[in-house]
């Protein structure tokens, strides 16, 4: 189990310009790091792995401490069992494929370390290209030779910097996917940074969301992103809802493509996606008409019964999380919220037009 | 005199430039990696053979390790030892002589290593030795290597220096220049000229692999 409690002051010109103070724990899995540019996810990442000292805080991993103020211990990076995986993958130029992956590997003898290398290789699916330089190896697959290499040094926890930002976006679906699948079968923990709030809901076990430095809501993606606690967090993750979801079934001639969330139905328009293929689907929460009534006759494809849950004002407009299977987060006018007497506990009914559903790459 | 001054000028060049090669490397290394109080100004005092005039360089030398000298009359009296006028002494007058050259030049092909491939090195658990020998000295080869084939230029054209410290003893301390310079004044013209098509000929062979070796270097192979 990771375990940091770090402080850290910036300061220019004598003045303190930013200041990190976070404090988190990962069992396991991939926590997400989200936040927008500046927020310290990186400064974070660089805290943990020892390139940076904090000023104060303990950084545990297990029964290993690697930094502790009281005590006086920081240490060096080579002495913890941290990989990284950065977002321009920083592959060593002179070294291939395959001995770049070598680089870490702690085993001794040569067997068991090819053994070691061609497995690594194949877990992260690049296998073929073991010979190639990292010059003659494309985006993608210089990432996945990234994840090896820093895989073959048995961390204890693995950092990922962004590791997608440079790629495009069939190449990140298929990435993150995989990325997953090589954290759930590895069982070593993803500490991952991105500012994609897709990637976080899609990969994350648990998100933290982060602001000026301090983590402002944590929790399950689907949660934070779909239910942002206040306005603080609202404004970091945006106002889309990502709902994952499955492929349920198709109506072409009414254009319409039928999605499964956790508890309710979805019509999107339609897609040609296989039934059962999972996807996340964004509704925008200005996007969505409440209704404090059923309403009968209709051009909108999707009617959701659901509770009112938390309601958060912020001058004008007001977000409201509702509740119907899934949480959604609803955006309307404080004028609208108050006419309707939106309270918590209130029954309502989302009113979503197929149109307003998108699939998100 | 021909041929013993090349064999003596062969021998102190070769000499002078491994250890400028290696002693350089480091001086490099820790002006382009490593922070530290009075940085810049070590930059200029091992820059400073380069502006001074290399007959000061080398009245410094002797006044430093000459037999009387600060540090070389101690040298002297324990170990009975003393370069000045020695092969050893031209070796070391040629080697301060082109080791501002490989310091700058190293320091420059260092810096362009981006430091995050040795971080990377440290977080897969190698230290500091290994992490230079196996990420940073690959990765700055070429620019090391054209910093070493001009301090090797600039180490055999050595002159001023190599007489005020070696002084000119035919057989003994006298290189190629010193000889080029003797042959000259003592009329012997065909000698003259002999080793100076010899040193033109290395001059150009150095300038083609210096520039061989930036030229790759940039384009990152």
């Amino acid at each position: 189990m990771l375990t940091v409690r770090l402080e850290k002051k910036f300061k220019t010109n004598g003045r303190t310009s930013f200041s990190v103070d976070v404090s988190f724990s990962l069992e396991r899995g991939i926590a997400v790091l989200f936040g927008p540019s500046g927020s310290g996810k990186t400064t974070i990442l660089r805290l943990i792995a020892g390139v940076l000292s904090p000023d104060s805080g303990k950084v545990e991993l297990g029964s290993r401490v690697y930094f502790d103020s009281a005590a006086g211990i920081d240490l060096p990076i080579q002495e913890r069992r941290i990989g990284f995986v950065f977002q321009d993958y920083l592959l060593f130029p002179h070294l291939t494929a395959y001995e770049n992956v070598g680089f870490g590997i702690r085993e001794a003898r040569a067997k068991a370390r090819r053994e070691r290398v061609a497995e690594l290789l194949d877990l992260c699916g690049i296998g073929a290209a073991a010979e190639r330089y990292p010059r003659q190896l494309s985006g993608g697959e210089q990432q996945r030779v990234a994840l090896a290499r820093a895989l073959g040094s048995e961390p204890a926890v693995l950092l990922l910097d962004e590791p997608f930002a440079a790629l495009d976006a069939p190449t990140r679906l298929r990435l993150l996917e995989e990325i997953v699948n090589v954290q759930r079968q590895s069982k070593v923990p993803f500490v991952y940074v991105t500012h994609s709030a897709v990637d976080a809901v899609r990969a994350g076990d648990c998100v933290l969301i982060l602001d000026g430095g301090r983590i402002i809501q944590q929790g399950v993606p689907a949660e934070v992103f779909n239910a942002p606690r206040d306005l603080a967090v609202s404004r970091a993750v945006g106002s889309e809802n990502i709902l994952p979801g499955r492929v349920a079934g198709h109506e072409p001639e009414a254009g319409i493509t039928w999605v499964d969330l956790q508890g309710c139905r979805l019509a999107i328009p339609l897609h040609e996606l296989a039934e059962g293929t999972r996807v996340m689907v964004g509704i925008r929460a200005e996007d969505i008409i409440v209704a404090r009534e059923r309403i009968g006759q209709i051009s909108a494809r999707n009617l959701l019964e659901g509770i009112v849950g938390q309601v958060v004002r912020g001058g004008a407009e007001v977000d409201l999380r509702v509740h119907c299977g899934v949480s959604v987060k609803v955006r309307v006018t404080a004028q609208a919220a108050d006419a309707l007497g939106l309270q918590p506990e209130v029954k309502v009914y989302l009113v979503i037009k197929a149109s307003s559903c998108h699939v998100l790459a | 005199m021909t041929w013993s001054a090349l064999r003596l000028s062969a021998l102190v060049v070769t000499v002078a430039t491994g250890l400028v090669a290696v002693i350089g490397t480091g001086f490099g290394y820790l002006l382009a990696r490593r922070q530290f109080p009075g940085k810049e100004l070590c930059d200029a005092f091992l820059t400073l053979p380069m502006v001074l005039p290399p007959t000061v360089t080398g009245y410094y030398l002797i006044v430093l390790l000459g037999k009387r000298g600060l540090i070389g009359r101690y040298l002297y009296e324990l170990t009975g030892w003393t370069p000045a006028f020695r092969w050893q002494g031209a070796v070391i007058a040629a080697g301060v002589m082109a080791l501002p050259i490989m310091v700058k030049s190293a320091r420059a092909a260092l810096e362009s290593v981006d430091a995050r491939y040795e971080m990377v090195s440290f977080s897969l658990g190698k230290g500091m030795l290994e992490t230079f020998l196996r990420v940073t000295l690959p990765l700055a080869s070429r620019g090391l290597l054209a910093g070493a084939v001009l301090s090797f230029a600039r180490a055999l054209g050595e002159f001023g220096a190599t007489l005020m410290l070696a002084g000119n003893i035919p057989g003994r301390t006298q290189t190629m220049p010193l000889a080029i310079f003797e042959a000259f004044i003592s009329g012997e013209d065909r000698e003259a000229q002999m080793m100076a098509l010899v040193l033109t000929a290395t001059s150009i062979v150095t300038i083609y692999l210096t520039n061989v070796l930036t030229r790759s270097a940039k384009s990152g192979a």
